[in-house]
């Protein structure tokens, strides 16, 4: 298992690019390598509005780290909206804000001032409904984070690239064309090369906002295997609106319906034995 | 068929179109009204072209006519002297340029009063004197020559004139008339006889005057200051190199023959490589369309400079970095831009920044910036300044328009890569819509290219080619531009005549121009477009 504190040494070649995330970089060594089952992020009490309508009502949740979380529920329940909360990404769109509460990652609240949102996306990975690689080759795309980051040594981004290829197993289709357009890909391959362009930065977290629903039935299967796999590296949620693919490759499981969370538990409960009327009613596929 | 039942029901059907106009239905009518707007424009677009290369194409015949007339009068004999004469006159201004820094040098040393550095100088004065003179026998005969070609060339018109006389009675059916106009026909060959006798005489000036150069030459005087002196030993060089010349010069002379044919293709060519746009002159008009157009280029290229880093500047920051209430102002502003007509910017140019920039250039302490300060309160720059005001609204919006079409996902993900917003702008969304902003900016040149009050108003309309060797500072200089030759001079023109003709020609390199740049523009688009997908 990676620990936090490595991952910080290999992602910062320079020693002045180091986070700014202030209380992290001191709790660190106080936390040492996460077992299983231990809290990455705590969404504590969140509303959450886009203008005058809230979107969001009194959410608390907590992600376990090196798990596969899955957000389900019908369409505008407001789960992709806390999905894109925990890496600030609604930072982008005006008039956005979070009302009342706190997401702490690994106890740092990151909506504080002093919080640096380039650090924080660096480290909380983002993977799109659209799979939507720049245009440019296969090569750029997976080297664009680590250039960001001042990473300019030629072998080392090889090395990295081919890694982050073999992680969402895309090597091998791709090996001899790398430095051909991204857009050339199918789009299953797309989505996986938009995968590995996530890893390559080593993030601990990958938000998955979707990231089947423009697939096909094979290159879903591909996908979800390659979450089985991410998942011993990474902390990793998951929006769907395939139940069966939440069943198949999470750990844990929410249901969110209106803006609100109805019920969180591990999947297996969810699917089999769920504990609201509601959720029931969702899982069975009598609505939504 | 018949069954009555079968017919009502079927009603409705029948009385689908009742409508008629002209023997069409409505659907035809329609038809025909759009597509008639279509074939006007159509229409419209191709008598335009037509006309255009109809009086143009005319412009042709009639300027090889121009310069067999030049070879027959032996005005080309009498150029081949008058360029000797011309490169004499140039010398002359170097010796002039010469005593002007050896003043400067006297006075500026704190030396000297100007009327003792004057003195200093009479030396130097009588040396440049005699240099001057010594031209005195060819310029006599350079004049005298000048007056019997022209005397023929008159002739020569003359009987042009009657000729056209007698066609148009003739073709008014007057055919005594005709007969009446008497065409006495121009014999070259026994005109240019008293002109060609002059060779001897020629021959004797120029021995006369090599051999005066080169007695003034043998004492000229030592300059004080070495840099100065240094410009003296090349002025020498110079002299020398100019003698050398004058055999060639006699060669020519002698060498020459009027009745040597004047190539077809050089009408053509005269014109588009013709470094000389002179007309209405007594001697000999020339139409080179080589300075106009270096006057456009110029004039578009500073606009350029200036209304690509605003336009694209603007677009970027309207479109990725400002705030909804900063794109409500910044946007109409911009676009309001090309609501002011060109002519009352030209207008603001003369009054206002014409004069602001002359100011601006005698300031002292920005004495180093090239061309500063200048004394010509219409030049390039000004005009360029003002096509950029122009550019910038085109190219403005649509470069927006590009940014615009770059796919917010893309943003979306550099953003979530941990890129900065800047990082965003320059590594993913300037290339994603490069291809739409190279467009935008091609068409802002040719919106640019084409304008023409402004530059009417503004570029100094002085018909030379700029002088490159002032380096960067050559934008200070006044030029002509193609658009404003043809505003300025259609009007006095005379209808069919060679001049007036010569403008459709400019009108037509502007055309092909504005047809190259609107296809590269496109092209560029459709090479470039990234599918998105």
């Amino acid at each position: 298992m990676v620990t936090a504190s490595t991952l910080m040494e290999t992602r910062s070649p320079a020693p002045n690019l180091r986070p700014t995330l202030p209380a992290a970089e001191a709790g660190r060594p106080a936390a040492p390598a996460a077992p299983a089952g231990q809290i990455l992020i705590d969404i504590d009490h969140v509303d959450f509005f886009y203008g005058a309508s809230q979107a969001l009502h009194d959410i608390n949740l907590k992600v376990e780290d090196k798990k596969v979380t899955a957000f389900i529920g019908p369409s505008g329940c407001g789960k992709s909206t806390l999905l894109r909360c925990l890496n600030r990404m609604n930072d982008l769109i005006d008039g956005t804000r979070v009302a009342r509460g706190s997401i702490k990652i690994r106890g740092i609240d990151i909506h504080r001032r002093d919080v640096d949102v380039i650090e924080l996306r660096k480290r909380v990975g983002m993977v799109f409904q659209k799979s939507n690689p720049f245009p440019k080759s296969i090569y750029e795309n997976i080297t664009y984070g680590l250039r960001l980051q001042g990473v300019s040594n030629k072998a080392r981004l090889d090395e990295i690239v081919e890694k982050s290829l073999r992680g969402a197993a895309l090597w091998d289709e791709v090996k001899d064309r790398l430095h051909a357009s991204g857009l050339g890909l199918s789009g299953g391959q797309q989505q996986r090369l938009c995968i590995a362009r996530a890893i390559a930065v080593e993030p601990e977290v990958i938000l998955m906002d979707e990231p089947c629903s423009a697939l096909d039935p094979i290159a879903t299967a591909k996908v979800e295997e390659l979450i089985h796999e991410l998942k011993t590296r990474f902390t990793i949620v998951i929006v769907t609106h395939n139940m069966q693919q939440a069943a198949r490759c999470s750990d844990k499981t929410a249901f969110f319906y209106m803006g609100r969370l109805i019920e969180y538990a591990d999947t297996q409960t969810i699917f089999m034995n769920p504990g609201n009327p509601q959720t029931e009613a969702y899982v069975s596929g009598r609505f939504g | 068929m018949d069954v009555p039942s079968a017919a009502t029901s079927a009603g409705f059907l029948a009385n689908k179109s009742k409508f008629h106009l002209l023997g069409l239905t409505l659907d035809d009518c329609i038809r025909v009204f759009f597509g008639g707007n279509a074939v006007v424009s159509v229409v419209v677009l191709a008598l335009i072209t037509i006309f255009l290369f109809k009086e143009g194409f005319g412009f042709f015949g009639q300027n090889e006519g121009n310069l067999r007339v030049y070879r027959q009068a032996g005005l080309e004999y009498v150029d081949i002297i008058r360029a000797q004469q011309d490169d004499h006159t140039a010398l002359t201004r170097y010796l002039s340029d010469l005593r002007v820094r050896q003043f400067k040098t006297m006075v500026g040393a704190g030396k000297l009063s100007p009327a003792a550095a004057n003195q200093a100088l009479a030396g130097f004065d009588d040396f440049a004197g005699r240099f001057g003179d010594a031209v005195g026998p060819i310029r006599g005969i350079v004049s005298d020559l000048t007056e019997a070609a022209t005397a023929i060339k008159d002739k020569f018109i003359n009987v042009e004139n009657h000729k056209e006389e007698r066609r148009q009675l003739l073709a008014a059916g007057k055919a005594a008339a005709a007969a009446a106009v008497v065409i006495d026909n121009v014999d070259f060959s026994a005109e240019l006889k008293p002109l060609l006798a002059t060779l001897p005489a020629y021959k004797e000036a120029n021995a006369e005057f090599s051999r005066q150069l080169t007695a003034v030459l043998a004492d000229a005087p030592v300059l004080p200051a070495a840099e100065l002196q240094v410009r003296m030993e090349r002025f020498k060089q110079l002299v020398r190199e100019y003698l050398a010349g004058f055999p060639v010069v006699e060669q020519k002379l002698a060498a020459w023959d009027y009745t040597r044919p004047v190539p077809w293709y050089q009408a053509f060519t005269s014109f588009i490589f013709g470094r000389e746009w002179l007309t209405a002159s007594f001697w000999q008009d020339w139409y080179g369309v080589i300075p106009l157009f270096i006057g456009t280029l110029m004039v578009s290229a500073v606009a350029l400079v200036l209304a690509v880093p605003l336009g694209v500047g603007a677009a970027i920051y309207v479109n990725q970095i400002a705030t909804a209430t900063e794109q409500r102002f910044i946007k109409p502003g911009i676009e309001f831009i090309s609501a002011i007509p060109s002519v009352v910017l030209g207008f603001f140019g003369i009054a206002v920044l014409g004069q602001a920039l002359r100011a601006l250039s005698q300031v002292t302490w920005l004495a180093w910036v090239p061309g500063f300060p200048f004394s010509e309160r219409l030049n390039i720059l000004t005009a360029g300044c003002l096509l950029a005001l122009i550019a910038v609204p085109t190219i403005f919006t649509l470069a927006e328009d590009a940014l615009n079409n770059v796919p917010r996902s893309f943003k979306e993900a550099s953003f979530a890569l941990g890129a900065s917003r800047l990082q965003t702008i320059i590594k993913i969304i300037v290339p994603a819509s490069l291809s739409g902003i190279i467009s935008a900016v091609l068409l802002g040149l040719g919106r640019v290219v084409g304008e023409t009050m402004v530059v009417l108003l503004c570029a100094g309309n002085r018909i030379a080619i700029p002088d490159f060797t002032a380096g960067l500072a050559v934008i200070t200089q006044p030029v002509h531009t193609m658009t404003g030759i043809i505003a300025q001079e259609m009007g006095e023109v005379v209808h069919g005549s060679i001049h007036y003709r010569a403008l459709f020609v400019v009108g037509m390199v502007l055309f092909f121009l504005s047809l190259l740049i609107n296809y590269l523009a496109q092209r560029v688009v459709r090479r470039y477009r990234i599918s998105i997908g």
